[in-house]
């Protein structure tokens, strides 16, 4: 067993790190002690008059625990993803959730009435769960569900659904179209405080359950049949891990858009630090997910001086290198 | 008498319209090793997923002490049977403790079991197959030959009592088969441990097995002791082979030689 305490150690010092890199990066300069008296001059209650203590508490940190909690499940759901599918090139969105998002947050756009962005994330977990359901379901044969057709089925969809993606923009206003793009890129600008708590306990029961069942992860690698023999009741452990992984997905989509990039690779990154036994993985995953995003937002913040750019973007751009990194260092076996 | 440890009455399986068990009768009783024989296609691997649960019979009954396996809890049933199949994973980093360890899953509880407890039966079932050594090695960097030790050590220190070993010789040296046949006598011996092996090893079964199972056309063509199935006859009829059978001048076991085609 390789020694995990230093790893899990040295991890969360860098995610607390890049949460206070985050917390302190911004066009005004907020010192700690503005924090903390602006905290104290209530009593620890409600909101500081002071505007740098504001700044801090309502745009900045919220902005960094939602990166830390995006990162965080988009990495666990990949790793769930991977460990149910036994291929190292799933992600999160390999099954429908994007492009269920998608059509959801599209048809929010152009089907009700004002600009409020309110239902957006509703309706794109709407669209993200309706899709993965419909794959689930449709990928189910009498012995249960076959990877191969989860897969199969996952493309299949996926493509209808960008037909309709395309076709939805082709038949919608143009001053519409841009808003929803924008927000389908990925972003963490949305997040205010209470985005992070309509995020938490998804996030929260989603990474418990797969820590939860995480030997099973283990020995679903092996394939069904000795994972069967071992004494794991297979398809039950499968439809779990199928709409947790999900859940997490769509949940994540719902409050940020699509970030890509980030479950497929800090699996693999995670993978190369503590093997693939899930009671180590998972953790290591969260906390090395959460610090990646969070960096990566920074990045986005500050990276152009004309604004900022999708943090989307930047997992991407980061993430393909360090991905051929992982490939070649390898030897080819991500 | 209670009831046999596994059996089988007429079982019959098909695949799409190919009928490929057509009625098959096998009785095992505690501590016993079972030599499953027979020509590639026969249906010895069918044979043994029907008996570990994988498959249902389409017709017959199977039963593992009195019951059949659809009955069993998932682990209940693990700590009666093991298996060790014919495919290995390599896709995932995982060190040969690792994976050997994922077999005292059905010992376990949901937040784990006893650690010291599975760190000796892991430990075990390594020493047994010789992979101490490789212990620490990933999967993916080992030979064919290892990761089927690695199977079989996985399936030990899952702590069955019975296994089924679906030709988990294929990729070993002859060392290491004659290593493994050592391994399931003094399982048995020494823990009662009993097997049911499918294996395309003649003479090395007729060294180590108790009893033979001779497959062919769906059916049992041949069963008991290796002298009276491993025949000229019968290894004709089945693999359409011409063999010399002589008996081992140093252990007195069968020997089937094949002859060379003489046409």
């Amino acid at each position: 067993m390789r020694r995990t305490s230093p790893i899990l150690a040295v991890l969360l010092g860098a995610f607390l790190g890049a949460i206070a890199l985050s917390v302190s990066t911004g066009p005004t300069a907020v010192s700690l002690r503005q924090v903390v008296d602006g905290l104290t001059a209530n009593g620890w209650r409600g909101i500081p008059s002071d505007t740098g203590a504001r700044v801090v508490l309502t745009l900045r940190l919220p902005r960094a625990l939602l990166g830390a909690l995006v990162g965080g499940a988009l990495s666990s759901s990949g790793v769930a993803f991977q460990a149910l599918l036994r291929n190292p090139l799933a992600d999160p969105y390999i099954l429908g959730v994007s492009g269920g998002a998608a059509v959801g947050a599209l048809a929010a756009f152009l089907l009700l009435p004002g600009d409020s962005f309110l239902p957006l994330p509703l309706c794109a977990f709407l669209g993200a769960a309706l899709a993965a359901s419909g794959v689930f379901l449709m990928a189910r044969h009498r012995r249960g569900v076959s990877r191969e057709r989860l897969i199969l089925m996952g493309v299949v969809v996926g493509a209808f659904l960008n037909a309709l993606i395309m076709l939805m923009v082709a038949f919608s206003p143009p001053g519409k179209i841009p808003g929803a793009l924008y927000w389908l890129m990925g972003d963490l600008g949305l997040g205010t405080l209470p985005r992070v708590g309509v995020l938490l306990p998804y996030v929260a029961v989603g990474t418990g359950i797969l820590f939860l069942l995480s030997r099973g992860l283990d020995l679903l690698l092996l394939g069904d049949e000795p994972a069967f023999t071992s004494g794991l009741p297979v398809e039950k452990v499968k439809t779990a891990v199928y709409l947790t992984a999900s859940l997490l997905a769509g949940s994540v989509v719902a409050v940020s858009g699509l970030i890509g990039f980030v479950g497929l690779i800090v699996p693999h990154g995670a993978r190369v630090l503590v093997g693939s036994g899930h009671r180590r993985l998972l953790p290591v995953a969260f906390l090395l997910g959460g610090t990646f995003l969070i960096l990566a937002d920074v990045l986005a913040r500050t990276a152009s001086p004309s604004g900022e750019l999708p943090v989307g973007a930047v997992t991407a751009l980061s993430g393909a290198p360090f991905f051929l990194y992982l490939l070649r260092r390898n030897g080819g076996k991500p | 008498m209670s009831a046999a440890l596994l059996s089988a009455t007429g079982v019959r399986f098909r695949y799409r319209e190919q009928e490929v068990l057509a009625g098959v009768d096998l009785e095992m009783g505690e501590g016993e090793m079972v030599i499953l024989l027979g020509p590639n296609g026969v249906g010895k691997s069918t044979l043994l997923k029907i008996f570990s649960g994988l498959l249902p019979p389409h017709s017959g009954e199977v039963s593992l002490l009195g019951r059949p396996p659809a009955s069993y809890g998932r682990r209940e049933m693990a700590r009666l049977l093991s298996v060790v199949g014919q495919d290995l994973p390599v896709d995932f980093p995982m060190a040969v403790e690792e994976y050997v360890a994922l077999g005292r899953f059905p010992h376990q509880g949901f937040f784990g079991g006893s650690a010291a407890e599975d760190r000796e039966q892991m430990e075990r079932a390594l020493v047994m197959t010789g992979l101490m050594e490789l212990r620490r090695r990933g999967l993916g960097e080992i030979s064919a030959g290892e990761r089927q030790r690695a199977a079989v050590a996985r399936a030990i220190c899952q702590g069955a009592r019975v296994m089924l070993l679906d030709e988990p010789t294929a990729f070993l040296d002859i060392y290491h088969r004659v290593a493994f046949y050592e391994i399931l006598t003094r399982l048995k011996e020494n823990c009662g441990i009993s097997a049911l092996v499918a294996s395309h090893d003649l003479s090395l079964c007729a060294e180590y097995g108790e009893r033979i199972l001779l497959l062919s056309g769906g059916k049992v063509m041949a069963s008991g002791k290796p002298e009276e199935v491993l025949t000229p006859e019968n290894v004709w009829e089945a693999y359409g082979v011409a063999v010399t059978c002589d008996r081992n001048p140093a252990t007195g076991a069968v020997r089937v030689t094949p002859l060379r085609s003489t046409t």
